[in-house]
């Protein structure tokens, strides 16, 4: 009986039933395609750590003999264990075991290390990888998050679906209390009536939950893939993601969708089989309100109709619960998201692209490399199409600075007084900065002399002198002001380097400085060196072996070598390079190549890898560009490894990543909004049923078909506008929030911010609830105005 | 002088062998300050009939003029402003609208018509039908009785032409049932009201000035005869 009554009522029903089959459609979807999503993530980390750390569970340190193979190999759970030759750190044999039931691994390690008699600390566990597995060991104190995160997101995302479409089901199962009464007064059991409703849900929801559980899985395959091209193509070393699928998966995300859809369908089943016969009878489906309160915007804005509208939205609050979540979530996300996305592209547009466009065009990382020996320097600057071509290489040395060094601004903000001791570190004569090197090659050195309009000589450095005002954290509009004072032109400057490794504290927190002589140098400078501070003409190479000192440090001794300063400048080199950004201290110099040679052997502390910065001709194409990588890298090709990036290719790599990513939160937020508005249409495809009275006594009393469609036209105003309304508080306040982090003129904002983006968002939501209304407002008016009035038992 | 007249009034439902004939050639006529009682058995036509009159519903063929509108001239909007206008309902059900509360539901008709509602007339009234102390309370939490003493106060409130009643006392107890007749008789009697009423209980229809009997469609007795005197005490 159950089941022809069940059928009649969904043959009869379409819209109602519809509702719950696209509520069904939607969950299944997003939870087949989160399932899909998060096993590929797992897969990917799995994969990742296999790669990077080895797919063994446990390890041993040390050799062990052939027997004790075998002892490891006899237990039970022990699947395999090999030998690693470069297993510690590359250098130190172990014995990497392999368990098949990977939980023993922290129980029969020790038992293995006891067997063996070897001490506990030998043994070493894969934490990482066992984690994945959610196999985790006290002794592991790191979070090790990412799968649990990954538990928590599904469930949290079951749970809010729950939320979500049971509503479907209780509008469309509220509809037929009346019938239920009637079925209960009749002697129909509340366990029949739970099990028919149940029935029914099952029924309806099969075929979408099949539907959307395949879509979901292709889905999840198709952002795989998008996220490889997108996201991963141009990052060099980036594993790639292969889509992966596990049967075991499908039955868990069928498991997770049907318990989630079966929740959402008991919850208003078990409430509706708990009525008694009497309430289900008089039950009349209607709205009803249980406290008033006047709607007095609504009233003054659109006036009788609005304080009607403003009780009926009262009124299906609880109807509506989803569709306001929802439509806010999305609405929120999406408008924060825009903004997050245009404010990070002008900001990395104007401190990247736009600070950085005259300066490179093709960036070449040559890796292991000193700049002093590659050879093809003078090759690449002769290529056709170019330039400049600018090879160097970094490094980093110390220097001190006596107060009497400092510049007048600078002891104006406090000199080092703000200086963060892991940078600055005040020493006997002054303070010890960090000093970043830049080796330029000899012909790039002298046109950088040039440029600066002084002699271009390759025996000394020219110094950056410049300090940020470190009182004012505006990253984006940064005040320079002279660091140290520049010497009289008559004077000879020279800077004294010394390594940068680490100095020994004093007890006073001081670093230790070598008992160096403490000489002044003519220009007043402070230059601190165990030998004597020659004083170089212009012109003149002063650079000799004898100007580089071993100074006897504690335990170990300190070489300092000194360059003289053949200008004192604010005037950096066209380099694709950022200085003083962490360090505001820093005191960078700039070197030939040639000086290098002579003094690298005291300083040190020269970066592994050489870099080329090439510039094109103005207005240079990424087809132009792309002609002269590949010409450099046949120059190069079979003597130096090289890594290449191209400025154009970048910024478009750039601008698709975003776009990209505002593709996929884009498509979550719309997703978002997609329940929401399935919730408005599944609220007004039950208007009839649910609120056919009441549009019938409005209109038994006189108002009018055009005053109803100005009430429904509220509505939908209210239910598509109360999400932007509370939305654009958060979102200025988030936008000046972000603002007042990156210091970014508002303006700047303003003029670029994603009005559009957001405007059609907004427009798309209000033509969806006004679709919704309109339809609802074409079965309304077939509704006959007697036959309601008239009889209030046959809903 | 004739304020509410029907002219062979029809309204069939279904065809051939399902035919239902609600109405089948119904004339009638209703002075002003008439109080018009129309009986009959259930299914005899008599809601259906009250329903044209009102304009809730459209004839199948025949004429309905009310208060000097010809019903079928009107189109939709034009019938919703005369309902607010010109008939006051009463119906069996009560139909208040649960949202509204008791002052908001008696004034809609007013405030739809875009007028100020008149607060000491709807107070009045209130205190006429002892509904003075309810007025922020929701129908839901008013009785029965109270609820349609709230639905006749809505109805008079936009002192309209006609008032038309359609078994106002069917889900009352016999004492309210006394109490909301002898208030539509009030109205009738105080104030002129017009009201037609309909009711399948002969001895209620006695309180009208006239009684006409339909049965199958079609008024039996002469819808021009009128009662000289009322023997029904309320």
């Amino acid at each position: 009986m159950w089941k022809e009554y069940s059928s009649n009522y969904i043959k009869n029903n379409r819209s109602s039933s519809l509702t719950v089959m696209i509520a069904a459609f939607i969950s299944a979807l997003l939870l087949s395609l989160l399932c899909g999503l998060f096993y590929n993530a797992w897969k990917y980390e799995v994969e990742r750590i296999e790669l990077e750390e080895g797919s063994w569970h446990s390890r041993i340190i040390g050799e062990l003999s052939a027997e004790d193979m075998e002892t490891i190999k006899n237990f039970a759970n022990v699947e395999d264990a090999v030998v690693n030759e470069k297993g510690q750190k590359e250098t130190e044999p172990t014995v990497d075991i392999y368990f098949s039931d990977k939980k023993a691994v922290f129980s029969d390690m020790p038992h293995i290390a006891e067997q063996l008699g070897i001490p506990q600390e030998r043994i070493v566990y894969n934490y990482e990888l066992l984690a994945m597995y959610l196999i985790r060991d006290a002794s592991d104190t790191a979070p090790r998050l990412l799968f649990p995160l990954f538990i928590l997101i599904t469930a949290a995302a079951s749970f809010s679906l729950i939320i979500i479409i049971h509503n479907s089901f209780a509008v469309s199962m509220n509809q037929r209390i009346h019938q239920f009464g009637i079925f209960s007064s009749i002697g129909a059991t509340p366990k029949q009536i739970r099990a028919c409703l149940l029935q029914e849900a099952a029924a309806l929801c099969a075929g979408p939950v099949i539907t959307g559980d395949l879509l979901g899985i292709a889905g999840s395959a198709g952002l795989i893939n998008l996220s490889n091209s997108v996201l991963g193509s141009d990052v060099p070393g980036r594993h790639a993601a292969v889509f992966g699928y596990h049967p075991l998966v499908l039955v868990l995300t069928l498991l997770v969708t049907i318990l989630t859809i079966w929740i959402s369908a008991w919850l208003p089943a078990r409430r509706l089989s708990r009525l008694t016969p009497l309430e289900a009878i008089k039950n009349t489906g209607e709205f009803q309100l249980k406290r008033r309160k006047n709607s007095r915007l609504l009233s003054l804005l659109f006036g009788i109709e609005g304080e009607l509208a403003g009780n009926a939205l009262k009124a299906q609050r609880k109807a509506l619960r989803t569709a306001s979540l929802s439509l806010l979530f999305s609405f929120l996300a999406f408008a924060l998201m825009q903004c997050f996305f245009s404010l990070s592209q002008i900001s990395t547009r104007e401190t990247y692209f736009e600070r950085y466009q005259d300066v490179w065009d093709i960036m070449i990382t040559v890796k292991d490399t000193d700049a002093d020996s590659f050879e093809e320097t003078a090759s690449i600057q002769a290529l056709d199409g170019i330039k400049s071509a600018i090879v160097y290489q970094k490094a980093s040395a110390k220097r001190i600075i006596a107060e009497e060094e400092m510049s007048e601004d600078m002891k104006s903000f406090g000199g080092f007084a703000q200086a963060p001791a892991n940078y600055v570190s005040q020493v006997e004569g002054g303070w010890l900065v960090n000093v970043p090197i830049v080796i330029m090659d000899d012909q790039s050195f002298s046109a950088y002399c040039e440029q600066l309009g002084i002699a271009p000589r390759l025996d000394g450095a020219v110094v950056l002198n410049q300090i940020r005002d470190v009182t004012n954290p505006d990253f984006r509009h940064p005040v320079f002001m002279p660091y140290i004072k520049t010497p009289d032109a008559d004077e000879n400057a020279v800077s004294v380097l010394r390594q940068s490794g680490d100095h020994k504290e004093t007890p006073s927190g001081h670093t230790s400085v070598p008992s160096g002589d403490h000489k002044e140098t003519p220009s007043g400078h402070t230059s601190i060196s165990s030998g004597d501070n020659k004083e170089t003409p212009p012109g003149h190479t002063s650079m000799s072996s004898g100007d580089n000192k071993e100074i006897p440090s504690g335990n170990h001794k300190e070489t300092t070598a000194e360059v003289p300063v053949l200008s004192y400048t604010q005037e950096v080199p066209v380099l694709r390079e950022e200085y003083a950004t962490l360090d505001y201290y820093e005191l960078v110099h700039f070197i030939p190549v040639s000086l290098w040679k002579e003094i690298k052997g005291q300083i040190g502390g020269m970066e592994e890898d050489s870099y080329i910065c090439v510039r094109g001709r103005d207005d240079v194409t990424l087809e132009e560009l792309n002609t002269i990588q590949d010409k450099i890298a046949q120059l190069v090709e079979g003597k130096y490894t090289i890594e290449q990036e191209n400025r154009i290719q970048e910024y478009e790599t750039n601008n698709r990543q975003i776009q990209g990513m505002t593709a996929i939160f884009g498509s979550f937020c719309i997703l978002l909004a997609v329940i929401g508005i399935g919730n408005v249409f599944s609220n007004t495809f039950g208007f009839v049923r649910q609120r056919k009275r009441e549009f019938a006594r409005y209109m038994s009393v006189g108002l009018t078909p055009k005053e109803l469609k100005k009430m429904f036209c509220t509505e939908a105003l209210v239910i598509a506008g109360r999400p932007v309304l509370i939305s654009l508080p958060i979102v200025v306040a988030a936008i000046g929030f972000m603002l007042k982090a990156s210091y970014m003129e508002a303006g700047v904002f303003l003029a670029e911010a994603p009005y559009v983006p957001i405007f059609l968002f907004m427009l798309a939501i209000l033509a969806c609830v006004a679709l919704a209304y309109y339809l609802a407002w074409r079965n309304v008016r077939k509704i006959s105005l007697a036959e309601v009035l008239r009889d209030d038992t046959m809903i | 002088m004739e304020i509410l007249s029907a002219r062979k009034l029809k309204k069939y439902y279904g065809e051939g062998d399902s035919l239902v004939k609600a109405l089948d050639g119904v004339d009638l006529s209703v002075e002003q300050g008439e109080f018009v009682a129309v009986v009959g058995s259930s299914g005899s036509g008599k809601s259906t009939l009250l329903h044209m009159l009102g304009g809730l519903d459209v004839p199948t063929s025949g004429s309905v003029r009310a208060a000097g509108h010809e019903l079928s001239k009107l189109s939709e909007n034009e019938l919703a402003v005369f309902r607010r206008r010109k008939i006051g309902f009463v119906f069996q059900d009560y139909n208040l609208l649960p949202l509204l509360n008791v002052y908001e539901n008696i004034v809609l008709p007013t405030q739809l018509d875009g007028r100020k509602p008149d607060r000491a007339f709807v107070e009045e009234l209130l205190k006429r039908l002892g509904l003075a102390d309810k007025q922020e309370a929701l129908p839901g939490c008013l009785s029965g009785g109270q609820q349609q003493r709230v639905a006749i106060a809505r109805a008079l409130a936009a002192k309209p032409a006609i008032l038309l009643a359609d078994e106002p006392t069917g889900n009352l107890d016999t004492r309210t049932s006394q109490e909301v007749l002898g208030l539509l008789k009030a109205a009738n009697e105080y104030d002129s009201q017009t009201i037609v009423m309909i009711t399948h209980n002969p001895e209620i229809a006695q309180l009208a000035g006239r009684i006409i009997r339909i049965e199958d469609g079609k008024i039996y007795n002469n819808p021009n005869q009128r009662r000289e005197n009322m023997q029904v005490k309320v």
